[in-house]
């Protein structure tokens, strides 16, 4: 999924005006010492490297030459410690580079997580998963890379060029000036290659994830594959999907391997005339052989930072579009955050009441109009109707998963924005419709409900719950691995973990989303008696579908349009014989079909496809 | 470019399966051995017009000194010198195209060809293959054996020519030199072949740490409700930082990697150069060599020595791609689902009466699923299958298509074994309407007309779309029918899905259905249409219905009731529902439900 999130962003264009440049220089602030120190080495390191040319000339014009094996043999040494020198410079480079990318990748991640954290639940229901995932993972990688190897082959290509050029200059300058006007030739052909070869990359990368996906597909979809004897009609297809990938490939693959060869043409040009020009010299004695030798190898050696800072250009594009995007994540606030001068508090223990609540999302419709109610301290609410009535966005409500756009909510008297959301939350036990655990132990899921429970207090809410028998018949009893998501265990069990959970958290009002989908009779049973449990005692609101937890409720509400349609108990509902009546005789029946039917089973049946 | 994607010639799969890893090499690159022979000419050829252009200088430049010079020579020498430099660049141009060319020519063969060789695999395979796994070697792996083609092939061949030419040059200048200048050559290689290692192994670490961050904080974002409902920020915060440093710190070990070997192997390479050119000096110093001679020896001499570390690099990713092979070749050997074979192909199609006799079926031995399964339906019928999970009604129906094959027994279609049709010919006259039917992320219109084998116009696809009690549904989308479906289009419901699929059956108009019949998921105004849309598709076809509930069937010719892979009752409805058993327990049940319901409601009332 992160992979058709970052592929499908191709054209991303980059405006350099909107700062971006600037915020990212200011990210390196941190790290300034390794930056500085690595662009030091990388500095040292290219004129050594440029040095050595002009070492090999004096080796050759005044040691070999002159048959002056005193001298030579100095220049050996000093060659040596030179390549010493270097060899040092060159590993604080590394170091600093490759620890200051880590420190810098760390820090981005770690920034993007924390500031996730702080979102509200309005930003991931309009934010998909694979989006989020591609700025934390793929998009800091690029940063780290431009912030890094962009910034140190920048500098070397720079220094490297800029030395060449010093040295040639100081050797002899018509020579120098030949190469030098064989520059800007080579820099431009460079970068037009560059920027066409990453053009036809980064297609062929879109197109590689366009045919996993048919593969995937595929895979996935066999059996209608093969029951509609699609076969070769697929392999059509994705000959399609392989050929577009093969050509952008090939094409990248192509200009990559003319481009080389063309710009050592060019320089072939520069060569041929610095041979002859200072061929002449050499033979008017105006020139040494080690300084043509020196310039020959100049000539040699000058396409790598260029191809460099070609490279690092084309690849710039991209790697600032991920930081824009990185940044407009960041600057995403909080939609609910707490007030000012917020008043703290331990316990949520009281009435809680809606007072001509409404609420809207964005995009302006109305899920919840002028909604009023009162529940006493320790009364169980149920909350019934049909889909997209606005059952779910009350209970988010309640728990500050929202605010409410006009209307006022209390909890023990008070507004509930004057407490802080942390408390707020911390006091809402939820259980949620599709129970969602985390990859871990069992016990570690337990611990989720307070992270301080000591292992006796997680059993002893595990069996009240009702899911202490299940968990021990495991192997590895509370140690068992629930498996990514949770897929190791049941619907059924997942359920009663979340019970645990919640009782271990103690809470004081509790929300529970029941689920629809049947378990097994008996784990029903230990839900009910775990569900009976977490209610006891505390303000509950439930979004009721079994017929047992609507009939216990002290209150029930109907909610049609975001709007209270019925309420009261189940006897005087009853007797309205209205949509309550309805909802009621049909779940009833519902409910008996599938208690009766020896076909319907257990959890529904894996399909075999 | 378009002859580049003209098609390619295909290879026998069964030879590439077998055989050893250098020969499936070899078949992957079947009609492009010319190009790769051409590659590795040009790459020779790069090698020995660089190695002559140092001769060249040092010839040019020992002629400059001796001779003096005339202009005119002097500019033909340094054409000449230029000359070999374009020389050099085409040929290594011509190489790295031709590599290029054979790489991604076999990769896209190799692509299809698991595409096809996948897709074409009997069912069996895929219900117990991991799909990720699947996917990963198909794509990952044959990424590594493309870059096998692409750089290690023509890599190791390029460092070992340009080695073996540059030595030569040298030797011819100076045997003992020669010799003296590859000293260090063993272990720069053995080094660097060990460092690779380490480095690839260090590499994989950070991508699994990368991979263990990636699902903590999807599992984060997704549980983003229980986290906020516990106020569990700060927990969570404080596990990925756990994670994220671990990470960080795996990163830190790799740069330290980078940072100790380059600078130490460049020590060792350049103490090589350094004690070589002095030797080389030297010589000249003792007459023993000419000025020119070292000059093209010191350009040689890097050629000889700095591959050697990439060297290091190509032999392990080389060893890499024989990992990556393994897994592609363990696909390719396993059999394709033969479709063709035993051609009875009946001239004017088939009836659709068929007869199981004692058929037995286990997927693994020792694990029956069905057992002595006998009965008779005539042509048109329709057959009720019912029972609980498990006790083998969708394996029976496996049977049909021939997506498994009965252990003992036979099924008759016909009055002809099963096993004499070809799976293409019963597919082709066998529709399946599973309960939440897999779709394709691709138009509604594709997919209803998805397998139908034919041109179908229009107007027959709205017609079907009608008939399937879909069409309205589908014109409240904003593009009608060119909608597309899934993740980056329109969420259906398991009831529109399926009535997209009965839409696509109406068209296939098999002789044969076998519907998934569970409403489940559909609420009750739908109910009736897809009632009426299932009726409409049973009408003239054999059909088996898999059912979950009583009244769906109450109409069918036969019912079998299944319990544990035996048919336990058979009959109609009358004769079931009037025999003690279980479809009579399930029959009444109905009628109890609502005297309870009404005796529920007057106690409510009287409280």
């Amino acid at each position: 999924m992160s992979t058709y999130y970052d592929e499908n962003e191709l054209d991303d264009e980059v405006n350099l005006q909107s700062g971006v440049l600037s915020r990212l220089l200011k990210l390196l602030k941190p790290y300034w010492v390794l930056v500085v120190l690595g662009i030091l080495s990388i500095a040292l390191v290219s004129w050594l490297d440029a040095y050595y040319t002009v070492l090999n000339k004096r080796i050759i014009d005044e040691g070999i030459l002159t048959r002056d094996i005193e001298t030579m043999t100095r220049l050996f040494w000093n060659y040596g410690f030179i390549v010493l020198g270097q060899v040092v410079a060159f590993f604080v480079m590394l170091l600093c580079v490759g620890v200051q990318g880590e420190r810098l990748r760390y820090d981005l991640r770690k920034r993007l997580f924390n500031h996730l954290q702080s979102l509200s639940l309005s930003y991931f229901s309009k934010t998909p998963i694979g989006w989020i995932m591609s700025r934390v993972t793929s998009d800091t990688e690029k940063m780290g890379d431009l912030l890094t190897w962009g910034i140190i082959d920048t500098m070397w290509a720079l220094t490297n060029i800029g030395f060449a050029v010093y040295f040639m200059l100081q050797l002899n300058t018509t020579l120098a000036l030949i190469v030098i006007i064989s520059l800007p030739v080579m820099i431009i052909v460079s970068f037009k290659f560059r920027i066409k070869i990453y053009y036809h990359y980064r297609k062929s990368r879109k197109a590689n994830s366009k045919m996993t996906a048919s593969l995937n597909e595929n895979i996935t979809g066999v059996r209608v594959v093969k029951a509609l004897l699609r076969e070769d009609k697929n392999l059509e297809n994705f000959k399609v999907l392989s050929t577009d990938m093969f050509r952008e490939s090939y094409r990248a693959g192509f200009l990559s391997a003319i481009y080389l060869p063309t710009i050592q043409t060019v320089s072939a040009i520069s060569l041929v005339l610095v041979l002859w020009r200072g061929g002449l010299m050499v033979g008017n004695s105006m020139l040494s052989v080690g300084t043509l030798q020196a310039f020959v190898s100049y000539i040699m050696t000058i396409l790598w930072p260029i191809q460099d800072l070609a490279r690092v250009y084309a690849e710039m594009q991209n790697a600032i579009a991920s930081s824009e995007r990185v940044f407009s994540l960041l600057e995403t606030k909080p939609e609910i955050h707490d007030r000012e001068n917020v008043l703290p508090v331990d316990s949520l223990v009281g009435d809680v009441e809606f007072e001509n609540v409404s609420f809207h999302y964005e995009d302006g419709e109305p899920v919840i109009q002028n909604l009023s109610f009162h529940i006493p301290q320790g009364q169980k609410v149920a909350l019934v109707g049909t889909t997209g009535g606005g059952k779910t966005t009350i209970v988010n409500l309640l728990c500050r998963f929202y605010e409410p756009s006009s209307g006022t909510i209390r909890i023990a008297e008070h507004d509930y924005l004057e407490y802080p959301l942390d408390d707020i939350q911390s006091r809402i036990g939820v259980v949620l419709q599709i129970p969602h655990l985390f990859s871990g132990s069992i016990r570690e899921n337990l611990r989720y409900g307070r992270l301080d429970a000591t292992d006796e207090e997680i059993e002893q809410a595990a069996k009240l719950a009702g899911a202490h028998d299940f968990i021990v018949k495991f192997e590895k009893g509370y140690d068992s691995d629930v498996g990514e998501g949770g897929n190791q265990l049941s619907v059924g069990q997942k359920q009663l973990i979340s019970i645990a959970r919640a009782l271990l958290a103690d809470p004081d009002i509790f929300v529970m989303d029941e689920a629809t989908s049947s378990v097994d009779t008996l784990t029903e049973a230990l839900i009910q008696k775990g569900m009976l449990q977490l209610m006891t005692g505390r303000t509950s609101f439930i979004i009721a579908h079994r017929l047992s937890t609507i009939k216990s409720a002290d209150q029930i509400f109907v909610i049609e349009d975001g709007q209270i349609a019925e309420s009261g108990s189940h006897k005087s509902l009853i007797q309205q014989r209205g949509i309550y009546y309805n909802l009621y005789t049909k779940q009833f029946r519902h409910d008996l079909e599938s208690k009766f039917d020896p076909f319907g089973g257990a959890e529904t049946e894996a399909n075999p496809a | 470019m378009s002859i580049t994607e003209k098609a390619y010639q295909p290879i026998d799969i069964t030879k590439i399966a077998s055989g050893n890893k250098l020969s499936i090499l070899w078949q992957l690159t079947s009609g492009f051995h010319p190009h790769y022979l051409i590659a590795n000419l040009f790459t020779g050829l790069a090698a020995l017009a660089r190695t002559w252009m140092y001769l060249y200088l040092g010839g040019f430049v020992d002629q400059v000194l001796k001779e003096g010079v005339v202009g005119s020579d002097l500019i033909v020498s340094a054409l000449s010198f230029g000359a070999l430099i374009v020389l050099q660049a085409l040929s290594s141009f011509m190489a790295s195209w031709m590599a290029n060319f054979t790489a991604e020519n076999s990769t896209r063969r190799l692509r299809d060809i698991l595409f096809d060789h996948i897709q074409r695999l009997p069912y069996s395979y895929h219900s117990e293959a991991k799909t990720g796994d699947l996917l990963e070697r198909a794509t990952s792996d044959v990424d590594t054996v493309r870059r096998f083609f692409a750089d290690q092939a023509i890599g190791i061949g390029r460092i070992v020519m340009v080695f073996v030419i540059s030595f030569l040059a040298i030797a011819r200048i100076n045997l003992r030199l020669a010799w003296i200048s590859i000293i260090i050559i063993p272990i720069v290689l053995v080094v660097s072949m060990f460092f690779f290692k380490a480095l690839s192994k260090a590499y994989e670490a950070y991508q699994e740490q990368g991979a263990v961050l990636s699902t903590e904080l999807q599992e984060n974002l997704s549980g983003v409700r229980v986290v906020k409902a516990f106020a569990r920020q700060d927990y969570e915060i404080g596990k990925f930082d756990n994670d994220n440093q671990k990470k960080y710190r795996l990163g830190r070990k790799f740069a330290w990697m980078h940072s100790l070997f380059w600078p130490l192997s460049d020590i060792i390479c350049s103490a090589q150069t350094i004690a070589s050119s002095f030797t080389a000096a030297m010589m000249v110093i003792n007459g023993l060599m000419s000025i020119g001679q070292f000059m093209t020896f010191i350009g040689l001499l890097g050629w000889l020595i700095w591959p050697i570390r990439n060297l290091g690099r190509l032999i392990i990713d080389t060893s890499r791609t024989f990992v990556s092979l393994g897994r592609i070749t363990t696909i390719l050997k396993a059999d394709e689902e033969n479709m063709t074979s035993a051609a009875f192909q009946p001239e004017d199609g088939i009836q659709g009466q068929i007869t199981f006799e004692d058929v037995c079926f286990a997927y693994e031995k020792d694990q029956v699923v069905l057992e002595d399964v006998n009965f008779n339906c005539q042509a048109g019928e329709v057959v009720a299958l019912l029972g609980s999970t498990g006790s083998g009604k969708t394996s029976l129906v496996n049977l049909l298509p021939r997506f498994y094959d009965v252990t003992s027994g036979r099924i008759l279609l016909d009055g002809v074994n099963l096993n004499e049709y070809s799976r293409e010919f019963l597919r082709s006259q066998i529709g399946i309407v599973e309960q939440e039917p897999f779709l394709f992320s691709t138009s509604i219109r594709e997919n209803i007309t998805y397998g139908v084998h034919r041109e179908v116009s229009e107007e027959e696809i709205i017609n079907a779309a009608k008939e399937a009690a879909i069409h309205d549904v589908i014109l409240e989308f904003k593009n009608g029918y060119d909608t597309m479906v899934g993740e980056r289009g329109v969420t259906l419901s398991g009831g529109q899905k399926q009535r997209l699929a009965i839409a696509r059956t109406l068209l296939i108009n098999p002789r044969i259905l076998i519907m998934d019949d569970s409403t489940s998921s559909v609420d009750m105004e739908t109910e009736v249409q897809i009632r009426e849309a299932l009726d409409g598709l049973m009408a003239n076809r054999t059909t088996f219905i898999i059912a979950h509930r009583i009244q769906s069937i109450m109409n069918a010719d036969q019912i079998l009731v299944f319990d544990q892979g035996k048919i336990v009752q058979k009959g109609v409805h009358e004769e079931l529902v009037n025999q003690p058993g279980m479809y009579q327990d399930i029959y009444e049940i109905q009628a109890r439900i609502d005297s309870a319901l009404q005796e529920e409601i007057e106690r409510v009332d009287l409280l």
